[in-house]
């Protein structure tokens, strides 16, 4: 008994000592808390437009439930082809950027790391940052004016040679290519930054015993750098799984366009269409927090995998 | 011990997150109940002014309250280069000013994108900031909105304060206060503002290339077509270097409105109007009769080369377009009847003489002939923007006076052509001759129409001033091009009536996705292959259908037979 309230004692003790010496750490910690609470979780409350029916001039918590004991917007969702398309599209898009675009920084980091000429490895670095920077708007302007049919350069120089244009932008197929081939364009460079952050953390000792062992560059890039940033690897892996659901506004929107929407209409720009211009609220809600759970789910799967595989994940 | 620390804060998260749910809703609740209030009060003001009927209000005396009220007025801001801040600038004091000394009401402008303007005005009304006078060309928009309680109807102040509101009577009369008056509860959500006049499309072509090319303006459909061959053909002789930079036919990625003048040839000019209504949600005439063949023309056109190929690429807003025709890439085009003019020294036939040299210009010609032989213009009713109050509006009496102030004819004049000397001259003959103005005179639209909110189209305090007026009307461009362009598009004009049965629900929410829909069809359609365009037309339009086209046009069908019976044209 009286050992116990020492020990709370002490413990009340070494938390104030605790506080005192890290309080400024933790004060840091503040405001993106309350960043997260103001614009992520005060929001949620709007989660139940998704079940009631929505008025502008009505308090959310007054609105009467819809149809289906809330669950009509949900089944209207799932019977709306267009909804179903955004889905596919939304989850084909998506696959194909975790395909293509999820690698491609890695090898290019396996690539940059390669490199000796210290100042050439900095400017090839600094320019493939850059598309980063640009917003999706101007990407678009630059593939118009790249890829246009007819005023397009590329397509100008295709004509030059005597060759048909090709519709990079305006024909279904062509334009899933182009999307994937602008969207690895932007993000190669950024998403680099990491593996070579993990790389730089490898202990040279380890290259320099297996270059004792005989081991050549691609012996130690295979049993070292990539064994290395393995953890790096799995984690990104992780979250992108969780967004398979999810996609940024953006890009879709900026590069879209009437002739291929029956590929480039992803669940973001439904939303976009439907509920804020067309001011079905209740409907888009819905779309959205099933694109939410869903994405939750995801990403818990793609945990626990990775748990099962012997990494760490990402909690 | 770190973790204990961590979860309290987490957990103090928590809390505080669901305090301030907690707060959310009562302050949810507690606005809920002023407005409830603020609600009370207006019905008990509305009554009040009830009583005072014929009278007019007796809140005013001689048309002024006794303490300032204040009032939020929406303006389009179109963002031109060059132009003025859209809410403050020598003609919002005009109108500030005015409205001051008259009503003692004070005014304020909240600008509006244009070209997002009802993404924006949703924004607004939602978050409960729109401004006390809404105005959008979107009447689904505020039929969405009364029906969730957020607009207030307009009715009892139309009708009650008829006293103090004579300008608005005279200029919009019964027609257009009354076009959206529901048949069954005679609510009015929404005025309509008035079209001065009716023009709505022509076709341009570049005279200048004609001349070169020895050819008459073309006056039927074949002629045209062999017109943009032989412009086509012709292409080194008309742009030199840039030849293959040549468009015949411009068309953006609006089919249904950029070739409207061809569409509307292949309708039936005899065409009833409960077909020409049912088929009437689409004002680009999607699912008329005719215009499946009138898009195979413009297909084969697309095929052989004779149009813009990267058309749909452009999204609307875009001036790519634009800076085709200004650049004088373009041989002919379909727009508003006067859109070559607008715009002054930016317009495009001013730009295109600077470019291509003086004899460059865009000139109006009427060429598709319909199956009488005629050129019907189908033109819809004389309505313009819609303007309405959002429930947020605590002034409603106040806004009513704004409307009658900006259709009192001399206000919407000294709009319109501003200060002499400054903005416009007077000729010889009376007529009004716009110049091109400079600095804090520039007006952001033409003619000022983003603050002339109930008209729309030139309206001279007197009648013979302004017919003579209009065609001097847009700096710099020769008033015989206008005349023309304005008696072309006259020629044959169907104005269109009010068909009014009621709120058709199946339209609901349905503007921006069939629209969507609706160019889907066009772009596909036009751009496919000639041997795919029976397919592709079908598809598309299958889904269009699917996607509530169809539900529209059943409802109007059945809305219609309640109303009319068995009767194919309007009492």
């Amino acid at each position: 008994m009286k050992s116990k309230k020492q020990a709370v004692t002490q413990q009340k003790v070494s938390f104030k000592v605790y506080m005192k010496r890290y309080w400024q750490l933790y004060a840091l910690l503040a405001l993106p808390l309350l960043y997260l609470l103001i614009f992520k979780y005060v929001p949620m409350v709007y989660i139940q437009i998704a079940f009631k029916k929505y008025s502008i001039v009505e308090s959310i918590w007054k609105l009467p439930l819809a149809d289906n004991h809330g669950f009509e917007y949900f089944i209207k969702a799932f019977k709306n082809k267009d909804f179903l398309l955004a889905l596919r599209n939304t989850v084909g898009l998506n696959l194909l950027d975790l395909v293509i675009g999820f690698p491609a920084p890695i090898i290019f980091a396996l690539i940059l790391n390669e490199l000796c000429f210290k100042r050439f490895k900095k400017v090839v670095q600094t320019i493939a940052y850059m598309p980063h920077f640009l917003s999706w708007v101007i990407i678009y302007g630059l593939a118009l004016q790249l890829f246009a049919p007819s005023t397009g350069f590329v397509n100008m120089i295709l004509n030059n040679l005597g060759m048909e244009s090709i519709p990079f932008l305006n024909e279904s197929h062509h334009w899933v290519a182009t999307y994937a081939g602008l969207g690895v364009w932007q993000n190669f460079g950024w998403g680099s930054i990491v593996y070579l952050a993990a790389i730089a953390g490898i202990s040279p000792e380890l290259y320099e015993a297996a270059s004792v062992d005989g081991a050549g560059r691609f012996k130690k890039m295979w049993h070292i750098t990539l064994p290395g940033i393995k953890p790096t690897i799995v984690v990104l892996l992780v979250m992108n799984l969780g967004s398979i659901l999810g996609s940024n506004f953006d890009r879709p929107y900026a590069l879209q366009n009437k002739l291929v929407m029956d590929v480039a209409n992803v669940i973001s720009t439904y939303v976009y269409k439907v509920g804020i211009k067309g001011l079905q609220f209740s409907l888009t809600t819905a779309v959205g927090l099933f694109q939410s759970v869903v994405g939750v789910f995801f990403l818990l799967m793609a945990n626990w995998i990775a748990r099962k595989l012997g990494e760490r994940g990402i909690w | 011990m770190k973790k204990k620390v961590l979860s309290i804060l987490l957990a103090g998260a928590m809390v505080m997150s669901m305090t301030a749910c907690g707060g959310d809703s009562g302050n949810a609740g507690s606005s809920e109940a002023g407005s409830s209030n603020a609600g009370s009060g207006q019905s008990s003001a509305a009554g009040g002014s009830a009583e005072a009927e014929g009278n007019g209000s007796s809140e005013l005396v001689d048309g002024k309250f006794a303490e300032t009220r204040s009032i939020t007025v929406e303006v389009y801001d179109r963002g031109n280069d060059g132009g003025s801040d859209p809410t403050n600038n020598m003609y919002t004091e005009y109108i500030k000013k005015g409205m001051l000394e008259d009503h003692n009401v004070a005014v304020e402008f909240v600008a509006v994108p244009r070209w997002t303007e009802v993404e924006q005005i949703n924004n607004l009304l939602a978050g409960k900031t729109a401004p006390d006078i809404c105005v959008t060309y979107d009447y689904p928009t505020i039929q969405t909105y009364a029906n969730m309680g957020g607009v207030l109807d307009l009715a009892p102040y139309i009708e009650n304060n008829k006293a103090d509101l004579p300008n608005l009577w005279d200029w919009l009369g019964e027609t257009n206060l009354y076009w959206d008056r529901d048949p069954a509860t005679g609510t009015v959500w929404g005025i309509e503002a008035k079209l001065a006049t009716s023009n709505r499309i022509n076709t341009f072509v570049r005279q200048d290339w004609l001349d070169k090319l020895n050819m008459e303006a073309p006056t039927t459909r074949q002629e045209f077509e062999d017109m943009l061959h032989a412009f086509k053909d012709n292409a080194e002789l008309l742009l030199g270097a840039d030849a293959d930079k040549m468009v015949p036919y411009s068309v953006s990625y609006d089919v249904g409105w950029r070739a409207a003048t061809l569409i509307e040839s292949f309708i039936d000019p005899d065409i009833s109007d409960k077909e020409y209504y049912v088929n009437g949600f689409d004002d680009r005439k999607l699912t008329q009769e005719g215009t499946k063949e009138a898009v195979r023309l413009l297909n084969k056109w697309y095929n052989e080369g004779l149009m813009w190929k990267d058309f749909a690429l452009y999204g609307s807003g875009d001036t790519t377009e634009d800076d085709m025709l200004k650049a004088g890439y373009v041989g002919a085009f379909t727009h508003n009847w006067d859109y070559p003019f607008r715009n002054g020294e930016d317009s495009i036939n001013a730009s295109l003489q600077r470019i291509a040299g003086e004899d460059a210009q865009f000139v109006a010609i009427d060429c598709f002939e319909d199956k009488n032989g005629t050129h019907t213009k189908f033109v819809p009713g004389p309505i313009d923007r819609k303007i309405f109050f959002p429930s947020t509006n605590d002034e409603p009496l106040a806004s009513m006076l704004y409307l009658d102030w900006i259709s009192d004819p001399e206000h919407i004049e000294y709009l319109q052509i501003g200060d002499e000397g400054v903005t416009h001259n007077v000729l010889e003959d009376g007529a009004v001759e716009t110049i091109a103005a400079t600095g804090d005179a520039i007006q952001n639209s033409g003619m000022n129409i983003d603050y002339t909110i109930t008209c729309n189209g030139l309206k001279l305090a007197d009648e013979e001033k302004t017919i003579k007026s209009t065609a001097h009307s847009y700096a710099g461009i020769d008033p015989a091009v206008v005349e023309n362009a304005n008696a072309i598009a006259q020629t044959d004009m169907k104005v269109g009536k009010n068909v009014n049965v009621g709120t058709i629900e199946s339209e609901e929410g349905m503007g921006p996705v069939l629209s969507e829909k609706r160019d889907i069809v066009y772009d596909t359609a036009m751009s496919a292959s000639e041997a795919d365009f029976d397919a592709v037309w079908d598809q598309a339009l299958e889904d269009y259908m699917n996607a509530g086209g169809q539900a529209i046009m059943e409802e109007r069908k059945e809305k219609w037979e309640a109303a009319f019976g068995d009767a194919d044209m309007l009492p």
